[in-house]
């Protein structure tokens, strides 16, 4: 089944309702109508026996009403209305899973903490106003908005770097200078490098040669090729765009450099370099579905769900959720922990401490791999680190 | 697709890195870093998540349901009035002149009708062009705006959470900000702001009258609300200690619920007996300020039972859920990646009740350089029984003439004392 499925039954429920509509405002003429004539028969028959001829004209109403039926015409569509709206509410049951909740385990939750996560992905986001409103509406003391500073340093720099403006750029690493240079990060002459060819452009060759002196120099031992590509511009200065490195000018460049000193920064400050709320919900949504199916299937096993050390259905998240090494044992299908770590045996194959205790029965025998025929002393098996 | 993994595209390729990584003579460090992460754009996924939304399209559903109902009972209440007036005014002794000004007050009151009529297909207009949006806006997601569209879902969940919390402000400012005021339910949680402030300020008015509105669903799906409102009426009045007015009440709005709710109507009816400032645990409990806020939480279970919502926000599902697709022992170890929001102590707080995630295959993160090993990228052990990536490894051995120094030991070692391990 799909959307467009859908998108038609919902679009037939709002035919059926323009009908029902329809249909309301012709029968309220309709009343109307026969109203207001009767209402003229009345003044025009004002002459000849008033009394009379008043009951006759009413009675007449009150038949035509009668014939015309408003209720029953407009209960008829409004039925057909209503067939339409339950068609399409099931069909939303039958295609959408109707609770997602079912596998909630009803822990609480401590709400500052929540809270704190928050207001901390709002200034992450850039969101600064309605994380500065939100914390004053859960009333968080302001000491719990750790982000708030930081980001907000970063978020200038980075609007700086937007209008081509290096110098918050450059303050911020030359304060930090011994964390990048500890980190071994490159973001240093990154930056210098840009500055450079900036001044190539707007400025004389003696003021970028100046510039490279001081400030790229430094880096003439460890990014030979780059200093040398750098310093070869001085050659173009002033008509850069006509010059085999004209690539340095292009406006991506820029983009890059927001990039790279983003990531530095995160990680200076010991951040990730993407919101943890955006990545944890995103990891949620792939994990939800086989989840609740497993919910939907084992009906029974909801009590024991609640108290499960581990979830219930293996789930392979995309690369970029894999932030640890995991093992499998191929043979017992179990994770490795610190008391049942990964050995490597002498044919290259991997197992389990337990499976290889099992199948040598206890370093008493030698045994088959189960991948290749090697014989295996399990005492010349060696623990791997990943 | 079999019930019990959902794989993914396990290869580099799948998830390939964008631009923004590696350059060739980049030092260790930016290898560290990890490429910006590309969204899941697997078609069989998408579907999946998308499947997850049914509060999305629901909510602004019954919404629509609602209005279409409450106009129609309003055309019907009337049109059934006027043609009685008809009918009366055919039996009964009017004078010519009181009959023409009778039927003319009928005329005038279908012309009211008509008035009420047009406002009222406009509600229902805009509600439908609300439930359509949603449509659009869950066809709209596909691989090229994935990482946009996944945003707004988190912005979506995010006025979830405030307008379930109640912090009404924060949902419109958050809702403005990102303009998805057709994609969150603002207007449906303003009927339910003005119950809950009532019930805050005890006074049940409001949510007594939202109990007649939505009387006959609140009967199917057995609520009992009403009743309990009631009670808290009836308590009300008993500690104002006007007991004659609280047995006429008890009389005629708690006898019905009698037949099915007879222990819990003893025990509140038994607190005539007792006074407010009784110390008779049982019905001290009664008397509290706390029932208050017990009726504000039913109020809500009622309200989103109703409009076909999770009792619990949906951040608070996604998250736990999350939560828990991330969880590993490792995640706990001093040195963690700070790439894993389960690195940060607030996560972990929260993930520790939560259980651990489940794999059924190894999946192996090469400690420098953060990518996959598997077979295009083998793992290769050191002596000391580390391990790390050949592309690591090799870049190490290139730069330091065949010799590579663990990281994490310290111990060096030649590039050919390796060994390759092989992991399925």
């Amino acid at each position: 089944m799909e959307l467009s499925t859908i998108k038609d039954a919902f679009d037939r429920v709002t035919k059926k309702q323009k009908l029902s509509s329809a249909k309301t405002q012709e029968m309220l003429d309709q009343i109307r109508q026969e109203i207001e004539s009767a209402l003229d028969k009345m003044q025009s028959a004002n002459n000849s026996d008033p009394e009379h001829n008043y009951k006759a004209v009413l009675n007449e109403l009150k038949a035509n009403l009668l014939k015309i039926a408003p209720l029953s015409q407009m209960e008829g569509t409004q039925k057909e209305l209503n067939v339409a709206l339950s068609k399409y509410g099931k069909l939303l049951e039958k295609y959408f899973n109707p609770d997602i909740s079912k596998a909630y385990r009803n822990i609480d939750v401590d709400i500052h903490t929540l809270n704190q996560i928050i207001a901390n992905h709002f200034y992450r986001q850039e969101l600064f106003d309605i994380g500065d409103h939100f914390v004053s509406v859960v009333g968080e003391p302001e000491s719990a908005s750790t982000m708030k500073a930081p980001f907000l340093e970063m978020y200038q720099i980075l609007e700086a770097i937007k209008n081509q403006n290096l110098e918050p750029a450059l303050n911020w690493a030359s304060m930090n200078s011994d964390k990048l240079a500890q980190s071994g990060s490159d973001i240093v002459l990154k930056l210098h490098s840009m500055q450079f060819v900036k001044i190539l452009q707007n400025g004389t060759r003696d003021e970028a040669l100046h510039y490279a002196r001081t400030h790229l120099s430094p880096f003439a031992s460890s990014h030979m090729a780059e200093i040398q590509k750098l310093m070869a511009c001085l050659l173009w200065t002033g008509k850069l765009d006509r010059s085999p490195y004209h690539a340095l000018l292009s406006g991506s460049n820029w983009d890059k450099l927001a990039e790279d000193l983003k990531r530095e920064f995160c990680n200076l400050l010991g951040q990730s370099y993407n919101s943890p709320l955006s990545v944890t919900v995103a990891a949620g949504v792939q994990v939800l579905p086989p989840l609740l199916k497993f919910m939907n299937v084992m009906a029974g096993k909801k009590q024991e769900w609640q108290t499960m050390n581990q979830l219930p259905v293996p789930v392979e998240l995309d690369r970029e959720f894999q932030f640890h090494s995991i093992f499998v044992c191929p043979v017992s299908k179990e994770q490795a922990t610190e008391d049942n770590p990964p050995m490597l045996m002498s044919c290259g194959h991997v197992l389990c401490k337990q499976s290889i205790l099992k199948m040598s029965k206890n370093h008493t025998k030698m045994f088959k791999c189960p991948y290749c025929p090697f014989d295996i002393d399990a005492v010349q098996c060696r623990q791997l680190y990943f | 697709m079999e019930m019990d993994s959902l794989s993914n595209g396990n290869n580099t390729t799948a998830t390939a890195s964008t631009p923004a990584t590696v350059s060739p003579d980049s030092s260790a460090a930016t290898a560290r870093a990890t490429p910006t992460p590309p969204p899941s754009s697997t078609g069989p996924q998408l579907t999946e998540a998308l499947k997850l939304e049914h509060q999305f399209l629901r909510v602004p559903f019954e919404h629509y349901k609602k209005t279409i109902r409450a106009n129609h009972r309003a055309v019907e209440k009337e049109v059934s009035a006027v043609i009685s007036g008809v009918t009366d005014a055919a039996s009964a002794d009017f004078s010519p002149d009181d009959a023409v000004n009778h039927l003319n007050s009928l005329v005038s009151r279908l012309q009211g009708l008509k008035r009420k009529l047009e406002e009222g297909s406009r509600a229902e207009n805009l509600q439908a062009q609300k439930c359509r949006a949603r449509l659009d806006h869950l066809e709209s997601a596909d691989g090229e705006n994935l990482s946009e569209w996944n945003s707004t879902r988190l912005k979506r969940i995010l006025v979830d959470y405030m307008l379930r919390m109640s912090y009404y402000d924060t949902a419109v400012k958050l809702a403005e900000c990102s303009n998805i005021q057709d994609l969150v339910d603002i207007d449906v949680f303003q009927e339910a702001k003005k119950v809950i402030e009532a019930l805050q300020n005890k006074d049940v008015a409001p949510a007594l009258a939202w109990c007649a509105d939505n009387k006959s669903r609140l009967k199917k799906s057995k609520s009992k609300l009403e009743f309990q409102l009631r009670l808290q009426e009836f308590i009300e009045l008993v500690r104002a200690e006007n007991n004659m007015r609280a047995i006429t009440y008890a009389r005629k709005y708690l006898a019905p619920w009698g037949a099915t709710h007879m222990k819990e109507l003893q025990r509140v009816l038994a607190t005539l007996a007792f006074k407010r400032d009784t110390e008779c645990a049982t019905y001290k409990v009664l008397f509290e300020a706390k029932q208050w806020d017990f009726l504000v939480d039913q109020f809500k279970q009622e309200f989103c039972k109703l409009y076909g919502m999770t009792m619990e926000p949906l951040l608070n599902i996604y998250l736990q859920a999350g939560l828990s697709a991330l969880k590993t022992p490792y995640c706990y170890k001093d040195d963690c990646t700070k790439e894993d929001p389960l690195s940060q102590e607030a996560f972990r707080t929260i993930a520790m009740p939560l259980p651990y995630s489940k794999q059924h295959h190894s999946k192996l993160v090469c400690y420098i350089t953060k990518e996959l090993m598997d077979t295009e990228n083998p793992p290769q052990v050191l002596p000391n029984g580390y391990v790390y990536s050949t592309k690591a490894l090799e870049e190490m051995a290139k730069k330091n003439d065949g010799r590579i120094t663990c990281p994490r030991t310290g111990s060096e070692y030649n590039y050919t004392e390796l060994v390759k391990a092989y992991i399925s």
